[in-house]
Formats: C-alpha cells, structure tokens, sequence
C-alpha cells in the first residue's frame, strides 16, 4: 500500500513506492496492470528522485507503448519528489506469458482456478 | 457521394476509389505508423511517409505515381515485420506480415486497373490478417492450447488460399474466401480475450465489446461471401462493408485511445460517450445490410448515412475528448525540482 506521506516526501524506499504505484497503470486492453502481466523489468530511482524503469511489450509489434508511457506519468505525477521519468523499452528477454506473470494475473486470466 | 447525396465532388473517381484511399491510404498509413512508432527505427517511418505520399498522390489525381508510391508502402511495411521476425520470431508477427504482403497485392491490382472484387479482396486481406495477427498474439494471456493454434491456421489457411484462387477466378476464390472470414471469426469468438475481457469496465470493457461486435460482422461477412460468391449488385455493398466498417472499423473505434496516443502523441482518454458512436455505427450498419438484404434504397441509404455520421462523431468526440486531455495536462503538470516539467521518455 501506498501511504499519503510516500507522495509527499521522498520516502527512504522510493523503488517500492514507484513499484507500488505501478500497480495502478493497466494494460487497457486486458485489465490487469502492467506489474502483475510481469511487462515491468526493473526500477532505480535517482539520488534526485530521477526514475529509470526498464519494461518490455508483449511484442514488437505492440502499439502500446506510448500510452502506457502516459499513464506511467499520470500515474508518478501524484509523487510531489518524482523527477525525470525515463520509460525503456527492452526486448531480452521477451515475455513470456507462462514465467513472467504473477500468479494473481494468471488467476485473473483463468491460468489459475 | 455514393449514397447519391448531393455532395461536391473533388475528382472524377474519388467516390469509387475511397475503399483502396481508406483501406490504403488511411488505415494503411495509421497502421505503418503505428508499426514504425512501436519499432523505434528510423527507417521504419518510411513505410507511413510513403503510404501518405501516395495517398496524397492518388487524391491529387496522379494515379500511376500514387499507385507506385502505396505498393513500395506495402514493401517497406512487409520489411519492418521481417525485421521484427528476425528480433523475436513468432507466428502472430508472421501472420501480420502476410496481411502486409496481401496491401502490395492490392494495390498492385489497384495500380493495373483490376479495381472491383479481387482487389477488394486482397484490401481486405491486409486488414483481416492484421487484426488478426494482432489478436492471435494477445490470446497468448488466455494460455492458448496447441489444437487452438493449429486452428487459427487452418481457418488462417483458407482464408490465404481463397484470396489466391481469387486472382485467376473470382467465382471460385469467393466462397472460399467467405469460409476462411467464417473461421477467423468463430476462432475469434472462441479463443479472444475479449470474451473475458468484456465481463470487467472502463477502456477494457469498452474495448473489447467492440471487439466481439467486429467478429459477429466478420461472420456475417463470411457468410455473404459464401452465399453470394463474387457477384456484384446490393450483395457486393454487404460483403465489403460488414468487413471494412462492421469489422475494421469497429476495431479503429474501440482502439482509437491507444492508436492515437502512438501515432499522434496525445492522449485520449476513455469517455462513455464513445459508446454513441459505435452503436450509430452498428445500428446504421445493420439497417444498411437490411437494405441490401431486401433491395431497399431508403434503408441502404439511411444505414449509409448513420454509418457516415458514426464516422465524423468520432472523429469530433475524438478531437474534443483529446483537446481537453491535452489542456487538463498541462494546467495539472507541476514544477519539478529543477524547474521544469516531469520529463519522459521511451
């Protein structure tokens, strides 16, 4: 969970909170967020709240990355310490649905009953 | 113009021209951008330059040169799926890359003067295959079985064989072309996320409901295909249009919140607004399919109306919803610590 002081204040672990708030921005086509379908491949954020998030698409082919660069915004845009937001996408390893999905996806997907 | 409204008329062959100009010149182009934005290779962008270059030709009246411009499009949009193939090998890009061999078919018979069915059936082919390929890809969330897969290529299968015996004889290449939409579409229906999809809210929702109202239309399609083989007349107005509007567009509409995003850069956010113009849409559809069906001008007419209607709807709720996104964000950015705005980029 995401505390109101997390947005506020640069908290000592700002990777979780950035990853917690990944946990928002959902791949609209499928409804699951983009942490859970296991597109998010690594955070780092800066000494100067800089954020470098690595992810990759399903596909290179995937239209999708500049809304989800969008959304990633809106959605550090609540920070109030978040600064330059680098969006990389990478494409090794591809994604694979059956590794790289948490199993709360997989469930919202019926992989998992 | 074709509806027999009394519109001014920019060009002697524009009104019988507008499918390859939609299929080609305005989806095609969407699409290659779309492909090029998502590849982040500069070379890529030539495939939208060249489509619209092309398009702009043909609507000037340079035919040959507009004609040669969309077929090289379709080459450079075949080499970007060939360089993703090379990046990550996988059945659904190949799938795509057929439906860009099948735009160089078309505009081919386009550029030689075989207008009419077969080259209506190699348009549709480049957007039957592309959505499909699309789709294909994203039933990889649903675990797709083997059996499923070998399915999708059979359906898949027919569908390419029946636009190649189109070439030498429509007649026969018709129906098999119509069994081929029937398979695609029950596939579809089967195996597509949106089945899942449509249970949740919001974009996703919305998203795929459009979904699942193409694939009813590309059954439908398939179906007149089968029946009515390669003739013209009121039958050829159902074939073409539950494939480019009832399917195609049906897809744009549901889409358009991440298309425009990556091809224009601005946002459009969900609204239920967006609601109104697919079910214009649909219904005109269906009362103009009725009007063919019953060799009715008034419902054909009026069906074509409410499909136009659809069309610019859109494109105004589009433009409107997009403007007020774009100013919202601007008046919500706040000052980073440097001074300056949040800064992103891919």
């Amino acid at each position: 969970m995401v505390d109101i002081a997390d947005l506020l204040h640069k908290p000592p672990d700002p990777e979780r909170v950035v990853w917690e708030l990944l946990h928002r921005v959902d791949d609209p086509e499928i409804g699951v967020n983009i942490v859970d379908l296991g597109l998010v491949r690594e955070v780092e954020v800066g000494p100067d709240g800089d954020v470098h998030i690595g992810m990759t698409l399903t596909t290179p082919t995937c239209p999708l990355g500049p809304y989800i660069r969008q959304e990633i915004e809106n959605c550090l845009g609540e920070t109030s310490w978040v600064g330059y937001v680098e969006v990389k996408i990478v494409w090794t390893p591809a994604w694979n649905p059956q590794t790289d999905m948490t199993d709360r996806a997989k469930r919202e997907l019926g992989w998992i009953r | 113009m074709r509806l027999g409204l009394g519109l001014p008329e920019l060009r002697g062959s524009l009104a019988g021209d507008h499918g390859p100009l939609m299929a080609l010149g305005f989806l095609g182009t969407v699409i290659s951008l779309e492909r090029a934005v998502a590849l982040q290779q500069r070379w890529g962008y030539a495939a939208p330059l060249t489509s619209g270059l092309g398009t702009l030709a043909s609507l000037l009246g340079w035919a040959i040169p507009g004609g040669w411009l969309l077929v090289i499009a379709g080459v450079l949009l075949t080499a970007i799926f060939v360089r993703v193939l090379l990046l990550q090998p996988a059945l659904h890009t190949a799938v795509m890359g057929a439906g860009a061999v099948a735009w160089i078919g078309a505009a081919a018979l386009w550029l030689a003067g075989h207008g009419g069915l077969p080259m209506a059936t190699w348009l549709a082919g480049f957007l039957v295959l592309t959505v499909c390929g699309e789709r294909l890809e994203l039933s990889r969330f649903t675990r797709l079985e083997t059996s499923a897969r070998v399915l999708f290529l059979l359906a898949a299968g027919v569908f390419g064989l029946g636009l190649l015996i189109t070439l030498p004889d429509a007649h026969v290449g018709a129906p098999v072309v119509g069994a081929g939409l029937l398979g695609l579409a029950a596939w579809l229906a089967r195996y597509d996320v949106a089945r899942r999809t449509v249970r949740t809210q919001g974009i996703t929702r919305y998203m795929a409901a459009c979904l699942l109202a193409g694939y009813a239309w590309l059954a439908a399609a398939g179906i007149t295909w089968m029946a009515s083989g390669a003739s013209y007349g009121w039958s050829y107005d159902a074939k073409l249009h539950t494939i480019f509007l009832g399917f195609v567009m049906s897809m744009v509409f549901g889409h358009a919140p991440v298309i425009v995003p990556s091809v224009l850069g601005v946002a459009v956010p969900y609204r239920r607004i967006y609601w109104l113009h697919v079910a214009i849409l649909h219904v005109g559809l269906l009362t103009r399919v009725l009007g063919d069906a019953t060799a009715s001008l008034t419902l054909w007419r009026a069906g074509g109306i409410l499909n136009e209607v659809s069309i610019l709807l859109f494109i105004i709720v589009t433009a409107i919803t997009s403007t007020r996104a774009t100013r919202e964000r601007s008046r919500g950015r706040r000052f980073s610590r440097s001074g300056g705005i949040p800064r992103t980029s891919v």
